[in-house]
């Protein structure tokens, strides 16, 4: 193929894998982010305030999930369930084991930030006459938020990356429409370094959201 | 009439005893000053009779009813604080509110006052303390003076019965002490009833009617304060004005 070729084919290329983008792994990063955020702050709260039992089982579950690599996770989420007759959508089963994964990394990242919050701030809530849960809701949770927001942007964003993994297991995001192309074409070099930009693209975008968020969140001077 | 009683209380860390059995009588309007040297128990004793730290005997008498301080139950500590402001060393604003936010913080949770009317009494307290143009800036923006008379107006809010004071101006820069000082006095002279961990002795002796000196959690000596500083009776009384004196002229 002459250089011109390769161009126009990665211009007629262009939208049949960015659109599998916008169908898939901008959805499936929302979805699977926000079910993490669900995850992360409940499992910190319950080792925040040390509640038995609940506590030991976090921990067991943060435990099992950075401690096995995320690749593995989703085949058994998808390939590993079908086998034994549990019927799911590979879409489905790639959002559930992502929450599941991203809950963990997310939640040692809230736990973290909540300690980071002086225990003077209980003091003065309480003397205030406010109980624990108003004291967390309108003082504690938002400066640990605060303090979270940095990393968890950068979990996002590395998420969004990571979500090129599920091709594997046969939902069909941008990478999986970029190795058919090249399947077809032989134009490996051509269409991962398209694929690899149209990432790069999304990631910046997610960059300047970060980086916006933090100043409008940087109105009291940080944590 | 009496608004707060503390009869025998009694608390250890470990093996070492903080407080070993004290009283003491709060008359409405009354400003009392609690001197001693560091480790002498006086922040413990302020921290138990507001339940910031778990007392392990003691007598409370409040707001008509009387309290084991041993066996005291979240909704009794809820009801008592309720009622009294505390002021902290190192004011402890809430660093994610205003300073009208910390004021109005309380007014809006814990008594569901409607958040228009809860801010018109936040400002008026901030007037109070003269921050009225700082009411929309964040405890980061403010200095030490000015995040403390925060945190008064904050304590002003609930409209306590009593409002206690742990070394409110052990933190501050020397130049900042005076504003503190001079709200405290502006309260003091407004009737507001108020107990005084301090360190300032001008304070103890022109503002507070009785002083109470501390030491090894007892109380050594207690008096009015004119008699306090004018004749102590004690002679470790005398020793510690004295040093605490010389330590004034070489400031």
């Amino acid at each position: 193929m002459t250089l011109e070729e390769i161009i126009q084919l990665m211009l007629d290329s262009f939208f049949k894998i960015l659109i599998p983008g916008l169908t898939r792994t901008i959805p499936l990063t929302i979805l699977a982010f926000s079910f993490a955020m669900v995850i992360a702050v409940i499992c910190s709260l319950i080792e925040y305030a040390k509640v038995p039992v609940l506590k030991e089982i976090v921990r067991f579950y943060v435990w099992i999930i950075r401690g096995t690599p995320l690749l593995v996770q989703l085949l058994i989420g998808f390939y590993g369930l079908t086998s034994i007759g549990v019927k799911i959508a590979p879409f489905t089963a790639a959002v559930l084991v992502f929450s599941i994964n991203e809950g963990a990394y997310c939640s040692e990242t809230m736990r973290g930030s909540l300690e980071s919050v002086s225990y003077g701030q209980f003091e003065a809530g309480y003397c205030c006459g406010m109980n624990y849960v108003q004291i967390m809701r309108h003082v504690v949770l938002p400066q640990a938020f605060r303090t979270a927001f940095p990393a968890l942007g950068n979990s996002l964003i590395s998420m969004l990356k990571d979500t090129s993994l599920v091709s594997n297991i046969t939902v069909t995001e941008m990478l999986f429409a970029a190795q058919r192309i090249a399947g077809r074409t032989y134009q490996y070099m051509a269409m991962y370094i398209e694929v690899a930009l149209i990432y790069l693209a999304f990631s910046t975008i997610l960059t300047k959201v970060q980086k916006w968020g933090e100043e409008k969140l940087n109105y009291y001077g940080g944590a | 009439m009496t608004v707060l009683e503390i009869k025998d209380i009694h608390k250890s860390f470990g093996d070492q005893e903080i407080l070993k059995g004290v009283d003491i009588k709060v008359e409405k309007g009354d400003v009392i000053a609690i001197l001693g040297p560091s480790g002498s128990g006086k922040t413990t004793f302020l921290r138990c009779i507001n339940f910031l730290t778990e007392t392990d005997s003691g007598q409370m008498v409040f707001d008509g009813k009387t309290y084991d301080m041993a066996k005291m139950n979240r909704k009794d500590i809820a009801a008592i604080r309720k009622k009294t402001g505390f002021v902290f060393q190192n004011y402890n604003l809430f660093r994610n509110q205003t300073a009208l936010g910390n004021v109005t913080l309380g007014l809006t949770t814990v008594r569901r006052i409607k958040k228009k009317e809860a801010e018109e009494i936040g400002r008026s307290l901030l007037e109070k303390v003269g921050l009225s143009d700082k009411t929309d800036l964040y405890p980061s923006q403010l200095s030490g003076g000015q995040q403390q008379r925060v945190a008064i107006a904050r304590a002003l809010a609930a409209n306590p019965e009593i409002i206690y004071f742990d070394e409110p101006t052990s933190a501050l820069d020397p130049e900042l002490i005076g504003e503190v000082l001079s709200v405290m006095k502006r309260l003091a002279d407004a009737g507001m009833t108020m107990i005084v961990v301090t360190h300032e002795m001008d304070f103890a002796r022109n503002v507070s009617n009785r002083t109470i000196f501390m030491e090894n959690g007892v109380i050594v000596e207690e008096g009015p304060s004119k008699e306090f500083f004018e004749n102590p009776k004690m002679e470790r009384t005398k020793e510690f004005l004295r040093l605490e004196d010389s330590r004034g002229i070489v400031k």
